[in-house]
């Protein structure tokens, strides 16, 4: 039994609990999913652990490409980017996989790693009845162990264990499958890992473009970046310069539109 | 009379900021996480007053979703109603109920696109920049940018909304707030926009025969239109997400099978 790689594979676990949407312990939200759980700076933590940061960082912005324009609204999401972020990248450094590799490995942890997270949604009900009774009988500390701590447990378990195990039982497997794995099915994965952007940044499109006219926005954005500057920076400037005159132009007057209430 | 100090507040907003979803499900998501903010609030309003309290907190564990960083903000104004509450105005359940569901949304719209729309892109984007060699000060500089932002924003905006209180809710909610949503998504369209065409990739082989020689269809592309064919992909990907209503899950799937045939058919 390897205990070097076993106490690294539960050290990435941990820090891809810390980096879960419920982890409240890294100022909720903020210090825990969109930042240690975002790819960019799982590989940093991940390269660190293993130690390879220069490979963890590399592997990190790629895998991060492809989640670019993750979003989660209203507790849906389309692939759970934490698990993605610490199983692919880990096991991308551990068996020497190409960036591409490493990206469709993340994808493809992601997935299941969503059915986990869902898991926990769905045990969490049982937490929030015993929230329900403790407000009923105005008991604070029962609100606060059951919205708190109890669900943290759940949570901590579903991530740490399977993360850990699939690092430490995966590299063996992926390094055999990656040996035998023809050239083309490398070659699909590269294609994949360029396409995949597109899905989070359609779901983007499809949360700020109400009206097709404003398609016409997109298509400005792709077009300066495209033919004119590859700076995000340039493009934010010259966006909010328009942003700005158009609510300028748009005067005090009170468009009526109805179908706002989609958001 | 009773007041809350700063003390109070910070907490409230700690609390908050710490323990939004912590016990999130389908069914409740943020609900007992705003209980459990109001907690220090109630703890110095309803001290001696257990029956009140209870309602309180009763009250305030009914189903609440929004984007939680900027969401402070009605944390906020809802503390100063309790406050106001406590001191003998007359205001129902009803109320905190329907201050809390109408602003919920408007701040959800313009909080995820925003901060996931906005912020966080561009941030990486330019931590991705200065890392893509392995340097691992992108990953700082997007650290410490998206804390130093985020954090004072959702401090800010939970005194604010304690400061404003109800009247916060008509700029919420009012035309004004209409305008300025529409130019918050003027700017996030064209943001990702820019992002499309930096991080989509897509490319083909094919070579058309001309004679003796062939030419590679993938320069001409560029000559007229670089990256027409990533576009076409987000747009494919939008089209099937907005107006066949596909399930990101289902666009998934359809971008595996189409890379899988592309490549088999060497188009890709």
């Amino acid at each position: 039994m390897d205990f070097v790689l076993l106490i690294q594979a539960i050290l990435i676990g941990i820090f891809c609990y810390l980096g879960s949407v419920s982890s409240p312990w890294l100022m909720g939200v903020s210090g825990g999913y969109y930042v240690v759980g975002r790819p960019l700076v799982a590989g940093l933590i991940v390269g660190l652990i293993l130690g390879d940061i220069t490979t963890g960082i590399i592997l990190g912005v790629a895998v991060q490409a492809a989640f670019i324009a993750t979003i989660s609204t209203g507790g849906t999401q389309n692939s759970e980017i934490t698990y993605a972020a610490y199983g692919g990248i880990a096991l991308g450094i551990l068996t020497k996989a190409e960036p591409g590799v490493t990206v469709t490995l993340s994808v493809g942890i992601g997935a299941l790693g969503l059915i986990l997270h869902n898991v926990m949604m769905v045990t969490n009900s049982a937490w929030n009845k015993r929230a329900d009774r403790a407000a009923e009988n105005g008991d604070a500390r029962g609100i606060i162990l059951n919205n708190a701590f109890y669900p943290q447990i759940v949570n901590f378990l579903l991530r740490v264990v399977p993360v850990a195990l699939a690092i430490y039982f995966g590299q063996g497997f992926v390094t055999k499958a990656l040996d035998v794995i023809p050239g083309d099915v490398t070659h699909i994965m590269n294609v994949l890992g360029g396409l995949l952007p597109a899905l989070g940044i359609a779901l983007l499109m499809n949360l700020l473009i109400k009206d097709k006219f404003q398609l016409i926005f997109f298509l400005a954005g792709f077009v300066i970046i495209a033919f004119i500057v590859q700076n995000m920076i340039a493009l934010t400037v010259i966006a909010s310069l328009i942003a700005y005159v158009i609510y300028l132009g748009a005067g005090s007057s009170t468009h009526t539109e109805t179908e706002d209430e989609v958001i | 009379m009773k007041k809350l100090d700063k003390k109070d507040l910070r907490k409230g907003w700690m609390s908050w900021a710490m323990y939004h979803l912590s016990s999130m499900s389908f069914e409740k998501l943020e609900a007992h996480g705003f209980a459990h903010s109001m907690i220090p609030i109630l703890n110095k309003l309803y001290k001696d007053n257990p029956e009140e309290y209870k309602k309180a907190l009763k009250r305030h564990s009914v189903f609440y979703n929004t984007e939680p960083q900027s969401g402070s903000l009605v944390n906020g104004i809802v503390a100063s109603l309790e406050e106001e509450k406590a001191n003998g105005k007359e205001i129902d359940d009803e109320m905190f109920h329907s201050v809390k569901t109408g602003i919920m949304g408007p701040i959800a719209g313009i909080g995820d696109s925003t901060i996931q729309g906005i912020i966080i892109p561009i941030l990486l984007t330019i931590g991705m920049g200065i890392s893509s060699n392995g340097n691992p000060l992108g990953v700082f500089v997007y650290i410490i940018g998206y804390l130093a932002i985020i954090l004072s924003l959702s401090y800010f905006l939970y005194f604010r909304g304690y400061h404003l209180g109800v009247n916060a809710v008509d700029g919420l909610i009012g035309a004004n707030s209409e305008r300025l949503r529409n130019a918050f998504s003027v700017l996030g369209t064209l943001v990702i926009g820019g992002l499309a065409a930096s991080f989509v990739h897509l490319t083909t082989p094919l070579k058309i025969p001309n004679g003796d020689e062939s030419i590679e269809l993938q320069k001409t592309l560029d000559g007229f239109f670089p990256g027409l064919l990533s576009l076409l992909a987000v747009l494919f990907c939008w089209y099937l997400i907005s107006k066949k209503k596909y399930s990101g899950t289902k666009v998934l799937l359809i971008l595996v099978a189409f890379s899988i045939i592309g490549v088999l058919l060497n188009i890709f």
